[in-house]
């Protein structure tokens, strides 16, 4: 890797990092031959959120799909090195990888509400771990859809498709059903992109909300949005992690010449 | 800005009249295309019509001199001249439903292993051997039938079930007689056999539309490959299997030669499916040489004419079931 280009500076003094969740080491990704991740060092730190950005093709979704191990389901796609949550190397083989998935929750830049009822929606997901009662799981279907900020708009038709929803809508149906699970962890892979501006806001405003319980990663083009919700960012290039730091660091004072570049919008 | 028309300008107004004559002769063919398309429709319209007259007039003889005693009776007696369309249509029916419980579980299953579980390099060539499954004809699957499977289950399949449910209730009825070979299990099996490849290549297709992220997504949230494919893969493909299942079934029905072959073409209606049947169209393959004119060739067109309503009905309560599920779930 060329070291001289990597900064890593401990975060500023007005998020003083809490513990490690995740700690990926010298990560290499292979889509078949070709390396897409050229060994990434970076950390997650507990109940705050980081920010992927980087121009399109940098590597910064396949990272994300490391880190739930959603590469698996693609024979032909392997990564090397380690990453550790909560100490433990997630890419072990022998790692019990839809354990993992429910530890490490997903959101996806397109809604992808399951073909059922919204109320099943949520139920099916908590029915993969639990077995609640039916007023237990009216209880956590409606705690879930409250924490998405969904609970009023939907209420009265929790028994018809979540097809049927909006594009905003579906996406924060999709956040209540990763969230109904209890990860520890969530990824959001540009979730904003296919959205409304009023709709953006609503997710951002949860994702703030989200992170004093959970870890977060965000994947985003929109680098207002990387700015306004999260606590660090991680600016990528080529598969290679270019700089990484709290996030005021990042868009005041960038110590990387890509990196000043590309949020003035000077490339990318 | 204002609202003052503005002065044409002359040499617009001649590339306006100039398109205008452009656009005019595209037109026109447009029109004729849409003439041509309209009467391509037209005549298959015509041609399904003609065909039900002609099958109705045909029919009209036997229908009027029975009745309604045609679909009710059994006794099929060309002798006398008395027809009953009984033990076809029960004969169809039956092996047709043995065919469907048993291709669907299984094409379904092929379609699911090749999509969801099937290592790469296997992928092509069980899909290609699928296809020329559908490819044998059915004449092949019928001397296939009557000389290989037939004596095989003779032997092995159907003593074992006549000794296994002797003693259960229901059971031993639905497995009683003496195994022939022939009959209306063999012809379940040998149906099965042919449209196993219709219910695996169309699931397979539609398996292929579920869109990656979706499967992803519920992947996401700890889903096996068992829980996805049941609680995403199959209710976003519903509709789609069930038309495949249906085209399927439709060809079941209908299906003559290889049937023909091992249903035994005997005009009986047994509570046994080991025993030998006739259905629809194998009736009338069989007996269409030598039925004298009159009420036995108008009889057989009338078996013609039943099997089609029957299509017919299968096809409308597909839809109206489809219909059903879809307003329950919303889509």
């Amino acid at each position: 890797m060329n070291s001289p280009a990597m900064t890593l500076q401990t975060p500023e003094a007005v998020t003083p990092p809490g513990p490690e969740k995740i700690s990926v080491r010298n990560l290499k990704f292979f889509y078949g031959a070709n390396l897409a991740l050229k060994g990434i060092n970076l950390s997650l730190y507990e109940k705050h959120v980081t920010a992927f950005i980087g121009p399109s093709g940098c590597g910064k979704s396949t990272l994300l799909r490391v880190l739930n191990r959603m590469y698996d389901l693609y024979p032909n796609q392997h990564a090397e090195g380690e990453v550790l949550l909560d100490g433990q190397n997630l890419l072990d083989p022998h790692q019990d990888i839809n354990l993992l998935r429910s530890r490490v929750g997903m959101v996806f830049q397109k809604p992808t509400p399951f073909p059922m009822t919204i109320y099943e929606n949520i139920a099916f997901g908590i029915r993969l771990y639990e077995k609640p009662s039916k007023s237990e799981m009216d209880g956590r279907v409606e705690k879930a859809l409250r924490g998405a900020a969904l609970w009023e708009e939907v209420k009265d038709k929790l028994h018809t498709s979540g097809l049927g929803l909006s594009g905003g809508q579906q996406q924060r149906l999709c956040i209540a059903r990763t969230v109904a699970i209890k990860p520890e962890v969530i990824l959001f892979d540009e979730p904003c992109s296919a959205l409304d501006p009023i709709s953006t806001a609503k997710v951002e405003e949860l994702i703030d909300e989200l992170s004093s319980e959970y870890t977060i990663a965000i994947v985003t083009h929109n680098m207002q949005q990387a700015a306004r919700v999260s606590d660090y960012t991680a600016f990528m290039y080529l598969g290679e992690l270019i700089e990484f730091a709290g996030t005021n660091t990042i868009f005041t004072s960038p110590q990387n010449k890509r990196t000043q570049e590309y949020i003035t919008g000077r490339f990318g | 800005m204002t609202d003052m028309a503005v002065p044409i300008d002359a040499s617009v107004q001649q590339t306006v009249r100039e398109r205008s004559r452009a656009l005019g002769s595209l037109k026109t063919a447009d029109r004729i295309f849409h003439w041509l398309t309209f009467s391509a429709a037209v005549f298959v319209l015509v041609l399904l019509g003609a065909i039900i007259i002609s099958l109705v007039i045909g029919a009209w003889p036997a229908l009027s001199t029975f009745g309604f005693g045609f679909i009710t009776s059994e006794r099929w007696s060309p002798a006398k001249e008395i027809f009953g369309a009984a033990a076809p249509i029960y004969g169809t029916l039956v092996t047709s439903l043995i065919a469907m419980l048993i291709a669907i579980p299984v094409g379904i299953g092929i379609a699911i292993f090749l999509t969801e579980l099937c290592p790469p390099a296997l992928r092509r060539p069980v899909g290609v051997a699928i296809e020329l499954l559908a490819g044998v004809p059915s004449i092949i699957y019928g001397i296939w039938g009557f000389f290989v499977l037939a004596p095989l289950l003779k032997e092995t399949l159907q003593p074992l079930l006549i000794a296994t449910f002797e003693n259960v209730p229901v059971l031993n009825a639905v497995f009683a007689g003496p195994p022939y070979g022939i009959g209306m299990l063999t012809a379940g099996l040998i149906l099965a056999i042919m449209v196993l490849p219709f219910i695996t290549a169309v699931s397979r297709d539609i398996f292929q539309t579920v869109p990656p992220v979706l499967k992803e997504a519920a992947f996401g949230v700890g889903c096996t490959t068992w829980e996805v494919v049941r609680n995403v893969v199959i209710p976003y493909t519903r509709v789609g299997l069930v038309g495949g299942v249906m085209l399927a079934l439709g060809r079941a029905l209908g299906e003559t030669m290889a049937v023909t072959f091992v249903i035994g073409n005997s005009h009986n209606i047994s509570a046994s499916i080991i025993a030998p049947a006739t259905t629809i169209s194998a009736s009338i393959a069989n007996e269409f040489q030598e039925a004298s004119e009159g009420l036995y060739t108008s009889s057989l067109i009338a078996l013609g004419l039943l099997l089609f309503v029957i299509t017919f009905i299968v096809l409308a309560s597909a839809r109206l079931m489809l219909a059903r599920i879809q307003s329950k779930t919303g889509g």
